[in-house]
């Protein structure tokens, strides 16, 4: 037998808190007693603090999904990028190869590896909502800050792979101080390139 | 008649009303997978629900016994 989700499990414990609210409200005298007055504590305090924790919880989930992130028209090309036939193209090397949780791609490589990467991710999550439905989307969108190679460091370092190349030996110490950065650098920059996606080959996965 | 009962149960509807409201922003925003669902649920519906809790704390500590 399958679980529930914990979104399906948030549901249920929203209806139950609307129906014991509902019946509080609208049978105001099942107060008189001390249960009910423990009902009445449970409905209108504890139920919605947990509500609330548990929907902020479950929205900041979600709002890792790869799909959430492609939602708004804007990010499609980006989406779409992630599905070239080309091993050149990092984001869609590291996709398709399953070198990154393909349901939260973006997040992955997008948040800071740092104590409060997290928080700061959803900070200008917020501010990416505010551009897309009140302000002017800029035609070409750039990074709030470079690209940091503490967040390729974070899966990378340690790879035999990545710490046996004799060419990431000779700067090892660059490449861990930031100095010389992994996309910028000549090495590895064909990133999304979503403005030259007209003249590419896309792979279409195995249904 | 207890008197705290009867001076409490008028003031429980506007809070029970909030928290409803807030509850039911809650659970449309659940079954919306969009940015805006994210601004609905934390600022449209938090604010019915802090609003109501605070209103029922309110009635809590402000009713006679």
């Amino acid at each position: 037998m399958q679980l529930p989700t914990p979104g399906v499990l948030l549901i249920a414990l929203l209806l139950v808190s609307l129906v014991l609210i509902a019946i509080v409200v609208f049978r105001p005298a099942i107060t008189n007693s001390r249960e009910g007055k423990i009902l009445a504590f449970l409905a209108f305090l504890i139920l919605p603090v947990l509500c609330m924790t548990w929907g902020a919880s479950e929205h900041i989930d979600r709002s890792k999904q790869t799909q959430f992130c492609l939602s708004c028209h804007v990010m499609e090309p980006y989406g779409k990028s992630l599905y070239v036939d080309d091993p050149g193209y990092v984001p869609a090397a590291h996709y398709q190869n399953h070198r990154i949780p393909v349901e939260e791609a973006c997040y992955t490589c997008h948040t800071d590896y740092a104590l409060y990467g997290s928080l700061r991710a959803k900070m200008e999550g917020l501010q990416h909502i505010y551009v897309q439905y009140l302000g002017t989307i800029p035609k070409t969108i750039t990074l709030f800050k470079p690209y940091n190679n503490r967040e390729c460091l974070h899966c990378h370092l340690g790879a035999r792979s990545f710490e046996s190349n004799p060419l990431h030996q000779a700067i090892m110490d660059s490449i861990k101080s930031n100095q010389m950065s992994c996309i910028t650098s000549g090495c590895h920059d064909t990133v999304h390139n979503v403005a030259s996606q007209d003249h590419v080959k896309f792979w279409s996965p195995v249904q | 008649m207890n008197t705290e009962s009867t001076s409490i149960q008028p003031r429980l509807r506007v809070p029970g009303i909030l928290l409803i409201l807030g509850l039911a922003i809650e659970l449309i925003s659940l079954l919306w997978n969009k940015p805006l669902a994210f601004i609905l649920f934390a600022f449209v519906g938090g604010a019915f629900l802090l609003s109501g809790i605070l209103l029922y704390l309110y009635s809590l500590v402000s009713v006679r016994g």
